[in-house]
């Protein structure tokens, strides 16, 4: 499995689950962008693309080879397996 | 076959707080003898030790040990002297209002406590929009910052969260086996505060629209809505709360109520039927969401006063229909639960198995408020400690 190039976490400033994703990301070690999407609503769109629905949080995690995988909601077991390392 | 133990201490002793913490993490039981309790607990134990008056002193097989070392209790217990077990005097199954309230009381007895929480630390409180009827706050609190400040305040005394699935509750006797996604976690007490979730209406298109135009959390996903028209569906609380809270941002939000009439608090009814962005349909019972590549573009309802099918033209639907409790993983186990799924708890809000306890809105007769979700943790946590202080002395009685 090829390494983590990036991880993007999509939030809103009220959604209470945000917050919990990025503090498993924080306790895993793991670095993240975050793009607020009621701060930066330019990026709604990329958000929706990626993951089909209109609904935060959403993890993008991308690997040196390009794939990507998306995590919707918070969810430690997906986060887990979507974050996972060689 | 396991050597029995007699542990002579008292609860203010920290040299036997650290032996039990050791015995724990090993997964060793014992029979504890409080030498606060009477002279001849005491006399017992100046028996064994040649009348040296020093706790902790343990009986372990007939060898009298006082204050032992770790590499002390790993040569007489034939062990390695690192921990086999993540043990924590009490762990709480759920990180909601009523752990939190519990942990700070627990904690501030120097119980080591850890909650492990799978969903949002908080519970439903920190997706709510406004708590209005949380006494102390004149002006109403975001319950995302209610839940920051019980989070805070609990980890100030020590309180440490986990976030990871609970599966299993094993009773093994002084000990209890919480199983997570993240491994197991041994405890003398347990406390389930797994609360509750929104239920889902059951209807077609329901599923197929999930996070796609169908939504169970206005705070995420308002946002999502500037400008568009936006159905609710419920008549309680949340429904009324959460639909207020939509009109920053939809144009226009149709309520679908059931009944003939909100469920809801007087002054929440009286602010959702004058607000000009919001229409309540009662009797309209909620039957189809409809969509078009890829979004919700219809709710089908029925009108039961004309017995017709009704149709608004939507963005996007929220559904508060109600709660159901967070118990699947007890399914089972020994906990009793009642017909709708709550657990069942006696006075000292102890479930079927001793040691594990119950609080909040899982709580077979709560009442689903804030409020008491904490009071009821501040009770439960004031009873695992009773239970904690009294409950180990009986294993070997």
């Amino acid at each position: 499995m090829a390494a983590i190039k990036n991880i993007t976490v999509f939030t809103t400033t009220t959604c209470a689950y945000c917050p919990m994703v990025k503090e498993w990301l924080s306790k895993k070690g793991l670095e993240y962008e975050e793009a607020v999407l009621d701060k930066d609503p330019a990026r709604q769109q990329e958000m929706i693309d990626k993951s089909g629905g209109m609904t935060v949080p959403v993890t993008l995690v991308t690997r040196e080879d390009d794939t990507e995988q998306i995590v919707i909601g918070f969810n430690p077991g997906q986060l887990a397996s979507a974050t996972a390392q060689g | 076959m396991a050597k029995q133990t007699i542990f002579y201490g008292a609860h203010w002793c920290p040299d036997c707080d650290r032996v039990k913490k050791w015995l724990g993490e090993h997964d060793i039981e014992y029979t504890f003898k409080n030498t606060d309790d009477s002279q001849d607990i005491v006399d017992e134990m100046l028996e064994k030790t040649d009348g040296k008056h020093l706790i902790p002193t343990l009986d372990i097989d007939g060898t009298v040990v006082q204050n032992p070392s770790a590499s002390e209790l790993a040569e007489l217990y034939d062990v390695s002297e690192e921990a086999t077990e993540n043990y924590h005097d009490i762990v709480t199954v759920g990180a909601g209002p009523s752990a939190l309230a519990a942990a700070i009381y627990t904690t501030r007895e120097d119980l080591d406590t850890v909650l492990i929480e799978k969903g949002v630390v908080g519970g439903l409180a920190a997706v709510t929009d406004k708590v209005d009827n949380y006494p102390g706050f004149p002006e109403g609190v975001a319950g995302l910052k209610l839940a920051e400040d019980l989070r805070a305040q609990a980890e100030r005394f020590g309180a440490q969260i986990e976030l990871g699935e609970v599966t299993e509750i094993k009773d093994e006797g002084q000990y209890k086996r919480v199983v997570t996604s993240d491994g197991d976690f041994l405890s003398r007490a347990v406390l389930i505060a797994t609360g509750s979730d929104y239920k889902k209406l059951g209807i077609p298109g329901e599923e197929d629209f999930y996070g796609r135009g169908v939504h169970y959390c206005a705070t995420c996903d308002g946002a999502f809505y500037r400008d568009k028209k936006l159905i609710v569906v419920g008549g309680g609380n949340s429904a009324a709360q959460e639909g207020l809270f939509l009109t920053k941002f939809a144009s226009q939000v149709d309520i679908l109520v059931r009944s003939d009439q909100m469920r809801a608090s007087d002054v929440l009814v009286e602010k959702v039927m004058s607000h000009d962005k919001i229409n309540v349909h009662f009797n309209t019972t909620t039957e189809e969401i409809v969509g078009e590549e890829n979004k919700v573009v219809k709710v089908i309802g029925h009108d039961k006063k004309t017995d017709k099918d009704v149709e608004f033209e939507t963005d996007g639907v929220f559904v508060f229909i109600g709660l159901k409790p967070n118990t699947q993983f007890l399914q089972n186990s020994d906990v009793e639960l009642d017909d709708i799924g709550l657990i069942k708890t006696n006075r000292t809000l102890e479930t079927a198995i001793p040691g594990v306890f119950a609080s909040g809105d899982v709580r077979s007769g709560a009442t689903m408020q804030i409020a008491s979700a904490v009071g009821e943790g501040a009770t439960a946590a004031l009873m695992m400690r009773e239970y904690l202080e009294a409950g180990d002395q009986e294993l070997y009685s």
